[in-house]
């Protein structure tokens, strides 16, 4: 393989920078207002000066918590080798507390070589933890404790994180509790004891500004001059990509990427995106890769569920549409059937299909999730009687009649008239 | 006091140079001298240690920063060997701790009959064979010196070394080779003493912090250096201290002591190490003075011991209140198997065992300070419940399962001691943090006088009857008020009590209802705590009933009055209330001798349960109100007593944002921990910018515990707004101006999808699409901006602020990008 095309040796460069976050939130560590350094204080003071603290990462999905998390953990692991362990649970699987004091134990053990048994009760899985907090601060070792979905350990009485927080009164244990929440009310969700316990440290991450995101831009996709690219290839791949970047087609693509969402996670996805569609034969990125990318992403599926529809399917669509304007609050399978017959009397529509037919397009679109049942009850009643709404809104509807190809004019007219009465 | 070195010092103190032996760093097992019934050397020692009865010659002044000895006080009189109760405990489990690669340096014919004593019969058979047994003693005069258990010495490390011999306890000065009374002072490097008068210059008197001579100073140089040699005919004479650094003796501590059989004492030794000795060698941290305890154990001859040494915690250390030169620190524990260090925990954490053989006073008294007192009590409870239970070693060695101990703990250590634990040298910031922690609690809690004696009274009217009827005091308060620290601290200074035979001895049982896997295993925990037994709760129930009702069944020795403490008391509660019955019920039972005391947060906690139960509780109630703002000021500055840490005003803005939320203590303890810390990052943060700002005024000011009460207050969903998409300020816009056109909190998808398009549409905005919408609008949920339902509700799905709108409106009033915003809120 070993003689492989620039442009290829390039996107995989790219792309392994773009899926590596370490690599990604690096721009941001060395300000020191950034939360890299002031987590990394928080935790390497508990480390250096055995004290407890408790901290709350705060902020949207795609920030990057456990990113500039995990990029601290690293540096201070590196930086005091083996006096640090960490202990990693997570609300969606742990939220249970004698599951909870399980996991712990099971990563104590692993974490210190020790022999760790499923049959400890948690009785004696919380006294190993506080037995193992007491050891590990007179070793002068540091125990981290990430709970990530901080939001659902805070279920129920919350005996997992009353424990662990009272844990932390005590003189000798060393230990950080560090809980990740996309919730921003997450605190207030803690009991009044357990509240009063936790130390109330608070970090908010918040979706990036618009110079860090150019400065993010420029770190994740420009080469760097001193790999084993050719130089040549470099220099040009980069110059055309600072032109890309002063393009004003780019910019209006990147603001309406930025406009509905502008977190890390969804700019790197795109960006990602943008990789893919790199055209490896003229080997750099180009404005259409971006565009391309824009379209990947902004996907509408609700639009593409109404494309691959059958006709039927659309008619009942109508219909229902049709009954709620007529404020028909509830309707069901057989009022649907009697305005589609009416539609078709009236009409003279060439599609007609038997009822059974037309009952399995029903269950189709329910199963679609373009429509669905007012209510959980009546489960024994059978799918005729039960009552549906319609999910779609008539401009969907509408919309998705304007791009069907083949859809019958007289669909398109009702849904119309609809809409101007 | 404990300043650690600057630099790593020399491992060849110049009296090494005088040395007749080589010490090449020699390795832990070696054997120690004197274990056969050699000839006896008796060494001829008048003045061998401060506490033997006859006067010692009052040494020099030693006029180093550490005080000289202090003879006079420490006159016992010589207790005759009267042989007493035996301690089986500690020389049980002393064999059971034998370290797993014993060296061999214990000797194996010894152990062999160790074993087995241990096997022929268990403690209590011991005492019956009196005569062919061993006997222990708690002290032993000895060759003119008098050893108690728990003391430390110097132990003979070879057989026949002349230079043990000569033993002096009079250091000499390096210069002129003479000890004279002279005041003599010690360089902090090497450890040799120096007259002041030898020094060149000569000093006038000894000068504050370290000092360090100038031999040290010219080899730190890299000089060479020439020490003075002694005039001829005269041997520099080493002294014990001398020897023992350069591992020529050996330094225990004694475990128990006893006679064999033949008349011979003998007794159990803890080892010490220096550092030298250690896998890891000496440390640049490392003091001087330092030593490791090991975690092993052997049995010598009393006849090898040389004489006392003192070895302290830092704590006493750096006190040094009466020490002359065989004064050592010891911080660390080391581990021979694992070659791993580990702190010693503090003696307070004793008390428990403390507690268990109260039964058997005189052995109490003489309170063993060994450290692992987890250990200990789970051994000790293993062994009384031995009989049931055999120790099941072998197979289940798991680290979390409970089988009298914890197994492998020990494994758990330091490879190396970190060397920033050791720098004593804090700043102030650093200090106020250190006392600010929660976890560093003070001896009794200010402000909470009035309820201690109440709680005192209470106890003590309970306890000291003739009879102890049974009791029940209810404590209730908000968090943070300082409760369960209150009721702890008056148990403390009531165990004082008891040890001075004031009160009467009483068993303490403290539990937490949230620690508690479900309610009923209180009785279990109760029960244990009690008896050492392990048992289902349904059989704890079943004995536990049958003590506290009959008052008969149990041995008489048991029948102490208990306390029980329960914290989090309404976490007891369950379906049909029975545990919370039956444990309140005890107390009215006449032989019970049981006081409870519960403590939870609610008020009317009583009131809630049934009235069976209330009528039991809540006859005596103790409310601890939340602190006021002059209270929790007294409690900051109470902790930062003597430390320049705080701007006055900076404590009171804490105490008063406090008292006027919530009263909580542990919050403005934090609160003024969060401010040191921002003042901290600050001052680094400034002094890495320009170094001339460090010498502002490092103080914690109001801007500090300002932005840390904010940081802990504020909810951070405003800065969230501030900062999210275009698309979800829209959103948001759109629901605060549908909630001003409807009047009604909740709004739907659909109507919401109508209005942004309508607000898109007006202001040239394109509109993104249903889905992407749905999108952002399931995010804002996410983030609890707003509260929504499931997405699989689409167009139907109900969402609501979860905010006031004002909050909105402030948030997006000025947003940059979305300048036509603020017509909408």
């Amino acid at each position: 393989m070993g003689l492989k095309n620039p442009a290829e040796q390039a996107v995989i460069l790219l792309r392994s920078r773009l899926c590596n976050p370490n690599f990604i939130f690096t721009l941001f560590s060395d300000s020191p207002d950034s939360n890299y350094s002031k987590l990394k204080y928080i935790i390497s003071s508990s480390v250096t000066e055995s004290c407890n603290n408790s901290v709350l990462l705060l902020g949207p999905r795609g920030c990057g918590k456990l990113a500039v998390l995990e990029l601290v953990l690293e540096d201070l692991l590196r930086e005091f080798p083996d006096m640090i362990s960490v202990i990693k649970l997570n609300g969606l699987l742990h939220s249970d507390d004698n599951c909870a004091l399980k996991e712990i134990a099971r990563q104590l053990c692993l974490e210190h070589q020790l022999a760790f048994s499923k049959m400890a009760s948690s009785d004696e899985n919380s006294q190993f933890l506080i037995a193992m907090l007491r050891e590990c601060g007179l070793a002068h070792k540091t125990v981290l404790f990430v709970l990530d979905e901080f939001d659902l350990f805070a279920q129920g009485k919350q005996r997992l994180l009353y424990s662990l927080l009272d844990a932390m009164q005590s003189v000798t244990s060393q230990a950080v509790v560090i809980g990740v929440s996309c919730r921003l009310d997450a605190d207030q969700l803690l009991e009044k004891r357990v509240r009063s316990r936790f130390s109330h440290r608070k970090l908010l991450f918040l979706p990036p500004s618009r110079e860090d995101l150019q400065r993010l831009l420029e770190h994740a996709l420009l080469l760097p001059s001193g790999s084993d690219l050719p130089h040549e290839f470099v220099a040009n791949f980069n110059s055309k990509l600072l032109n890309i970047f002063a393009d004003k087609k780019f910019k209006d693509i990147m603001d309406t990427v930025f406009n509905t969402d502008s977190t890390f996670k969804q700019v790197l996805t795109f960006l990602f995106s943008a990789l893919c569609h790199l055209d490896l034969k003229r080997g750099f990125l180009s404005v259409e890769n971006f565009k391309d990318a824009l379209s990947n992403i902004q996907r509408q599926p609700k639009l593409e569920c109404l494309k691959d529809c059958s006709i039927l399917e659309l008619y009942i669509l109508v219909c229902m549409k049709r009954l709620e304007v007529r404020e028909h609050e509830t309707c069901n399978f057989n009022s649907i059937m009697k305005e589609y017959k009416s539609i078709h009397d009236s009409f003279q529509t060439t599609d007609y299909y038997a009822r059974d037919v037309c009952r399995r397009a029903f269950e189709h679109l329910l199963r679609r999730e373009l429509i669905s049942f007012l209510d959980n009850r009546g489960h024994g009643h059978s799918i005729e009687f039960r009552p549906v709404k319609l999910l779609i809104s008539w401009q969907e509807l509408y919309q998705g009649l304007k791009s069907y190809g083949s859809c019958p004019a007289i669909l398109y007219k009702l849904v119309e008239r609809e809409t101007t009465t | 006091m404990a300043e650690t070195p600057k630099k790593r010092s020399k491992q060849t103190p110049k009296h090494q140079q005088h040395d007749l032996s080589s010490s090449n760093a020699i390795t832990i097992p070696a054997t120690p001298v004197a274990l056969e019934p050699t000839p006896v050397r008796r060494s001829s020692r008048l003045y061998t240690t401060p506490t033997a009865a006859t006067a010692p010659p009052p040494p020099p002044p030693r006029f180093t920063r550490r005080k000289s000895l202090n003879f006079t006080t420490t006159t016992p009189t010589p207790i005759p060997k009267t042989p007493k109760k035996p301690a089986p405990q500690s020389q049980e489990d002393a064999a059971k701790q034998i370290s797993p690669i014993s060296p061999d340096r214990y000797e194996t014919r010894r152990k062999r009959k160790l074993d087995e004593e241990k096997n022929a019969g268990l403690a209590k058979n011991k005492d019956l064979k009196g005569g062919k047994k061993r006997v222990y003693y708690r002290k032993v005069v000895y060759d003119g010196g008098e050893f108690s258990i728990g003391d430390d010495v110097y132990v003979k490390r070879r057989e026949n070394a002349e230079s043990d011999n000569e033993d002096p306890e009079v250091e000499e000065c390096v210069m002129c080779f003479k000890a004279g009374r002279a005041v003599m002072i010690e360089c902090d490097e090497c450890l040799g003493g120096f007259h002041l008068k030898c020094l060149k210059p000569p000093l006038k008197e000894v000068p504050e912090g370290d000092w360090i001579c100038r031999f040290c100073e010219a080899t730190k140089l890299g000089k060479n250096v020439e020490l003075p040699v002694p005039p001829a005919g005269k041997k520099r004479a080493r002294t014990a201290k001398e020897k023992f650094l350069s591992s020529d003796l050996w330094a225990a501590h004694i475990e128990s002591m006893w006679k064999e059989v033949d008349g011979t004492y003998w007794f159990r030794s803890r080892w010490y190490i220096i550092p030298e000795e250690t896998a890891a060698g000496r440390q640049p941290h490392n003091l001087r003075r330092e030593l490791y305890r090991t975690n092993e154990f052997a049995d010598v001859e009393m006849e090898s011991i040389i004489r006392h040494c003192y070895v302290m915690n830092p704590k006493d250390f750096s006190k040094a209140a009466d020490e002359g030169d065989d004064v050592f620190l010891c911080e660390y524990e080391y581990d021979v198997c694992w070659h791993s260090f580990k702190r010693i925990a503090e003696i307070s954490n004793n008390e428990e065992d403390a507690e268990e053989d109260e039964s058997d006073k005189d052995w109490n008294s003489c309170e063993i300070t060994d450290s692992d007192s987890e250990d200990d009590t789970d051994y000790k409870k293993e062994k009384i419940n031995g009989s049931q239970r055999g120790p099941s070693f072998g197979h289940s060695l798991a680290a979390n399962l409970r089988k009298g101990q914890f197994f492998g703990l020990q494994k758990i250590g330091a490879k190396k001691i970190p060397e920033h634990t050791r720098c004593h040298k804090q700043t102030e910031i650093g200090k106020a943090k250190a006392m600010l922690l929660l976890a560093c609690l003070p001896k009794s809690p200010p402000c909470r006088n009035k309820e201690m004696e109440e709680i005192t009274a209470f106890i003590k009217g309970a306890v000291s009857d003739g009879q102890c009827l049974g009791k029940c005091l209810y404590i209730h308060g908000v968090p943070g008020t300082g409760k369960t620290m209150t009721v702890l601290a008056v148990m403390r200074t009531l165990k004082i009590e008891v040890d001075s035979g004031n009160i009467k001895p009483y068993c303490f049982v403290e539990i937490n209802g949230l620690k508690l896997a479900s309610p009923e295993n209180i009785y279990r925990v109760i029960y244990e705590a009690l008896t050492g037994h392990r048992v289902s709760w349904k059989k704890a129930l079943h004995l536990l009933n049958e003590r506290f009702s009959n008052g008969t069944n149990w041995e008489e020795e048991n029948n102490k009055p208990c306390i029980l403490l329960i914290d989090e008391l309404d976490l007891l509660v369950t379906r049909n209330q029975s545990v919370l019955y039956n444990i309140l019920d005890w107390p009215t039972k006449p032989h019970s001798k049981l006081i409870v005391i519960g403590i939870a947060n609610t008020m009317d906690l009583p009131e809630k349960l049934l009235p069976r139960i209330s009528s039991r509780m809540g006859i005596q109630r103790l409310c601890f109100g939340p602190y006021n703002y002059q209270q929790l000021q007294e409690i900051i500055s109470s902790r930062l007593k003597g430390i320049d840490a705080f701007e006055k005003p900076a404590i009171e803005f804490a105490s008063r944002k406090v008292a006027a939320v919530s009263g909580d203590a542990r919050r403005a303890l934090e609160i003024c921990r969060r401010a040191a810390e921002l003042a901290d990052y600050r001052l680094r943060k400034s002094q890495s910018l320009n170094d001339s700002a460090g010498t502002r005024r490092s103080l914690v000011g109001v801007a500090d515990v300002e932005a840390a009460v904010k940081e802990m207050f504020q909810a951070p969903h405003i800065q969230v707004m501030k900062s999210c998409s275009k698309l979800s300020k829209i959103f948001l816009a759109a629901m605060v101006h549908e909630l001003y056109k409807t009047g009604m909190g909740e709004t739907s998808f659909e109507k919401l999808a109508m209005t942004v398009s309508c607000l898109c549409t007006s202001n040239g905005e394109a509109f993104p699409g249903f889905d992407t919408l749905f999108r952002v609008g399931c995010k804002l949920g996410e983030c609890r901006i707003i509260l929504c339902e499931a997405g699989v509700r689409h167009k139907l799905q109900k969402l609501q602020l979860n905010f006031p709108s004002d909050d909105v409106t402030f948030a997006l009033k000025d947003s940059k990008d979305l300048p036509w915003l603020a017509k909408y809120l």
